[in-house]
């Protein structure tokens, strides 16, 4: 039995770290129907440079809560700048022309920062200091679970909820979900689009930083085309959820990495991914909108 | 639309006439991640080979001729290095220095065989000689004797009951695993569980989740140092209480960055550390390599490979030619107890390395080695 | 003949005689053009006619050489022999996969054929069966072997390539004048109204997922060849990304825009080998900015109102009454 728990715990940890990368992903395709392939490469990065916040401003010595939240939000804001970057110069110009220019225009932005990455930092393997949180952890009766992990699960628990009350409670929310639904509809009313998706990157961007802070303290190994796993991965929870779906980005990240902890627990290690791929692939063959979308009467 | 032509038509003429080389010169071809996860190697191996060229060079070339270093990044990855080979081959090399992977090596050692290009790499995998090229002698020694020294530490002497063996899926390490495996229960040890896992993905915890329920009381790694610190750090946070016993490829300084404060008290098996190398060649080109880039060697493995360059120099040398069929002759026949900086070392008529000594290691916190036993 | 029908003769001619014109580096990156380039072309009649978001490409190349270096390296099949096999594998596989998946939207395709693409990557490096190698691969493939005489220098296999897209073209140019290509057109232009005139969606789907993944086997035969060696990352979902980048930077349905997409996707980053580091990085901008500047891509077809092909047929029918 506390085997079973002690892959949950490892499960559930990967999937939110893959929830909130795919929150990034949900809200950009939400609004602009564009899959963000540079997402995966924005959280890369947001790792490379808490990193070297960590190094140039602490050294590697374990650090208090004040600083680490320094250290975060300094992180969440470099990297929001660049994914509004990235949407004013690779996105926006393209809002009018055919959808597939777009995608092509996402990979080549992904292409641009993956090796940004790589110019600025080397191509050799950049290394997380161990010992950033305190490597304690506690054991449960045979289930083990690190301080960072805790953290983890806590954090993103916390984000998540703010997130969904920030889109459903609150003014920006709601015309965030309306311009969701209908650009052209929310023009009409008054919304300013164009704000709205600077504010959709901003916030998708934020989370995925936090997300790929997390993957390097709890990772540890950087290299620079990690980027375009993660992505893929947060991605196929993106989907899975119901792409465009909030709540569905945060349940498919928790159910992705669970599903891929059993299966590589129970059974296969070696076909783990091929499983997640297939589960994928039966999800779009049966329910396309993934499990929370909304049933469009759009023909699939 | 004439003038997109007419660029077009002068870009060709430019390549065409880049390709006429200066003629003066003997190229030696670097195939080796010089990117990537493992390019620390990689790039130790391209610095040795330029620093021995570049002393070569200045007392006077190799039979006259300036040596030229050509290098090609294969990113240790199998495709790229079919291509380097090619690249390589084109560009006139005699002989390739590389890689730093046996994966990389064999899919490009036939194209060296083909093209008649001497080949030597640090590879351990036993398939490395299967085919038996005459192009191809190793530098380093073979899986099969590592694991014959491996099984005998752990059964013999540490005397372990419940052993797991893991390796990833590179025909390097799942051949050392499975070399391992079966020496150990050739010597009567109990084998509780092989897995393999994927080299970067950087996530363990579920195959290691899996492995504690088995109570093993050491873990044997075949496989890389990327995966292999990962594992034990995240060993120690699962708090599984077993031994590490890392094969020849942990050792690299990012083991212990990636392994953190668990890197205390792993075992590692290898050859013995440059630094630890008794022989007076030794001292010399370690304290040359040391001056020159101001650091370290990451690992033994570009020593053995500028072993290699220099037993393909001898054979230059003592053959008084460039041919390569006479210079494999002659480090296979006429070639006896060459000084290595690794130690004195003959190449057998199937291009294996003979004179081969491992050592036991156990690491420390600061990234520091003891030896425990050899 | 006008402008365009000339500068394609006049490409076809330099390729002919390219082996005799550079030194064997760039000998060597001409084969490789030219095997890109046919999988580009067969990527096209997916993607650029059908309209089909396939953004697994890879698959089908990768089945082809996989498909050569098993048969010749564990089974002994003379190189010649397992051609057959790369073309027809890669097909029945095309049907098997797409058949569950082709009639998703447009966004929800391009995901599956990414997750098939990945299936397919992991089925290569877990040495399934033990024949597909691992990570590293295959390597060791035999020569070509004709009526006993070797075809193994570098130029010889060129040739192979050069007439593998020679029949490329000609089957594109008769697809573009067929029932079938004419099907695509209409599925691509609006698939509803194709569907009210009586054509069936799937069958012609299925039917350019086939013909596709053919010509891409049989040029992956070729790679095989050429390189001795196969191994999992030249068919990875970046592989992939770079058939569909291809088709949409050069110019969908568009012959010249293929060719020059195949030359900016692939070859200048060859040309640029100085700028090691910063290559992919300028190419990727590349990427974005041809986007912006031309969303239809470098040369795109000249659509209009009515295509050439059918100009022409109706220009006959109007002369034969």
């Amino acid at each position: 039995m506390d085997i079973f728990l002690q892959q949950l715990i490892n499960g559930l940890t990967i999937g939110s770290l893959y929830a909130l990368v795919a929150l990034g992903y949900t809200m950009v395709y939400g609004v602009m129907k564009l899959i963000n392939f540079a997402h995966g490469d924005l959280v890369a990065f947001s790792a490379y440079v808490g990193l070297t916040i960590f190094t140039q401003f602490y050294g590697s010595n374990a650090l208090n809560l004040v600083n680490i939240v320094i250290v975060f939000s300094l992180t969440a804001i470099v990297v929001a700048f660049v994914g509004v970057l990235l949407e004013r110069l690779a996105y926006r110009p393209l809002r009018t022309a055919p959808r597939l220019s777009a995608v092509v225009s996402a990979l080549g932005a992904s292409l641009v920062i993956q090796n940004g990455i790589m110019l600025i930092w080397g191509p050799n393997m950049e290394i997380f200091p161990s010992d950033v949180f305190p490597a304690t952890s506690w054991n449960f009766g045979g289930v083990i679970i690190s301080f960072t992990q805790l953290v983890i699960l806590a954090l993103s628990a916390v984000l998540m909820i703010a997130l969904y009350i920030f889109i459903n409670k609150t003014k920006m929310g709601t015309a965030i979900r309306a311009t969701a639904i209908d650009q052209d509809a929310a023009k009409l009313m008054g919304i300013n689009v164009n704000r709205i998706i600077v504010i959709i990157f901003v916030v998708g961007s934020m989370l995925g930083a936090i997300g790929g802070l997390f993957i390097g303290i709890y990772y540890r190994g950087l290299t620079f085309d990690m980027g375009w796993l993660y992505g893929l991965n947060a991605f196929i929870a993106a989907i899975i959820g119901g792409i465009g779906s909030i709540p569905g980005a945060m349940l498919g990240g928790l159910l992705l990495g669970l599903f891929n902890a059993m299966i590589a627990g129970y059974i296969s290690t070696e076909w783990a991914e091929t499983f997640t791929f297939i589960l994928l692939i039966v999800i779009l063959i049966l329910r396309p909108t993934g499990l929370l979308g909304e049933k469009t009467a759009e023909k699939v | 639309m004439n003038l997109k032509k007419l660029t077009g038509a002068l870009a060709l003429s430019a390549v065409v006439a880049s390709s006429l080389v200066a003629a003066d010169t003997v190229k030696i071809g670097v195939q080796a991640p010089i990117t990537g996860k493992y390019a620390n190697e990689g790039q130790s191996i391209e610095n040795f080979v330029k620093l021995i060229a570049d002393e070569k060079n200045a007392a006077g070339g190799l039979l006259g001729k300036q040596i030229e270093v050509i290098t090609c990044d294969d990113e240790a990855k199998a495709q790229k290095a079919a291509v380097c080979a090619k690249k390589l081959v084109n560009a006139g090399v005699i002989a390739d220095i590389g890689s730093y992977t046996s994966g990389a090596t064999e899919d490009a050692q036939t194209t060296y065989y083909r093209n008649k290009v001497l080949q030597t790499s640090d590879g351990t995998s036993d398939s490395l000689i299967k085919r038996k090229y005459w192009t191809f002698f190793r530098n380093s020694f073979p899986n099969s004797s590592q694991s014959d020294f491996t099984a005998e530490y752990m059964v013999n002497t540490k005397k372990y009951k419940n052993i797991v063996v893991l390796s990833d899926y590179s025909s390097y390490s799942a051949g050392l695993g499975d070399a391992t495996e079966a020496s150990v229960k050739a010597l009567g040890g109990n084998v509780v569980f092989r897995g393999k896992i994927k080299a970067g993905t950087q996530n363990f915890t579920a195959m290691l989740t899996k492995v504690k329920a088995m109570n093993p009381d050491v873990i044997y790694y075949s496989g890389y140092y990327t995966d292999g610190g990962l594992l034990r750090a995240q060993q120690q946070q699962l708090q599984i209480n077993a031994d590490f016993v890392g094969g020849d490829s942990n050792d690299n300084p990012d083991f212990y960055k990636l392994a953190g404060k668990a890197a205390e008290g792993t075992v590692l098996i290898n050859f013995p550390t440059p630094e630890i190398l008794p022989y007076e060649v030794a001292k010399k080109y370690l304290a040359a390599y040391k001056e020159t880039f101001k650091m370290n060697p990451p690992s033994i493995w570009p020593v053995t490979n500028a072993d290699g360059l220099r037993a393909v120099i001898e054979g230059v040398e003592k053959t008084n030619s460039f041919d390569t069929k006479k210079i494999s002759d002659y480090i296979r026949n006429d070639m006896k107890d060459f000084p290595g900086i690794t130690g004195p070392f003959n190449i057998r008529a199937d291009g294996e390395r003979v004179g081969a000594k491992f050592v036991v290691y156990k690491m420390k916190n600061d990234g520091t080695k003891n030896v425990v036993s050899e | 003949m006008n402008r365009t029908t000339s500068i394609a003769t006049l490409f076809l001619v330099v390729m002919a005689v390219f082996p005799f014109l550079v030194d064997s580096a760039w000998l060597s990156i001409g084969i490789t053009f030219l095997v890109f380039a046919v999988v580009a072309f067969s990527q096209d009649i997916i993607l650029g006619r059908a309209g089909i978001f396939n953004m697994g490409h890879a698959i089908f190349f990768g089945m082809g050489a996989y498909t050569t270096a098993i048969l010749n390296v564990h089974f002994g099949f003379e190189i010649i022999a397992t051609i057959p096999f790369a073309i027809i594998i890669p097909v029945i596989f095309s049907i098997l996969l797409a058949g569950p998946i082709i009639h998703l939207r447009g966004d929800y395709l391009l995901v599956a054929t990414i997750g098939f693409n990945i299936i397919f990557e992991q089925v290569l490096s877990n040495d399934v069966f033990g024949l597909t190698g691992g990570p590293n691969g295959i390597f060791g493939i035999d020569v070509v072997r004709i009526f006993g005489y070797e075809l193994y220098s570098d130029t010889s296999i060129y040739y192979i390539a050069f007439g593998l897209l020679l029949i490329t073209l000609l089957i594109i140019r008769n697809l573009d004048t067929s029932k079938y290509g004419r099907a695509l057109y209409y599925i691509n232009k609006n698939e509803i109204a194709a569907k009210s005139m009586g054509i069936n969606i799937s069958y012609y789907k299925l039917f350019a997922f086939a013909l596709g993944a053919a010509i891409a086997g049989a040029a992956g035969a070729v790679f095989a060849i050429q390189y001795s060696a196969v191994s999992p990352e030249s068919f990875n979902f970046m592989q992939s990304v770079m058939f569909f980048a291809i088709v949409l930077v050069g110019g969908s349905a568009s012959l010249p825009g293929i060719i020059i997409g195949t030359f900016v996707m692939f070859v200048l980053p060859e040309l640029f080998t100085e700028f090691k580091e910063s290559r992919y990085l300028i190419f990727g901008a590349a990427m974005v900015l041809t986007m912006i500047l031309r969303p239809n891509g470098v040369w795109p077809a000249k659509f209009g109102n009515i295509p050439s092909f059918l100009k022409k047929k109706v220009a006959k029918q109007e002369e034969s009454k």
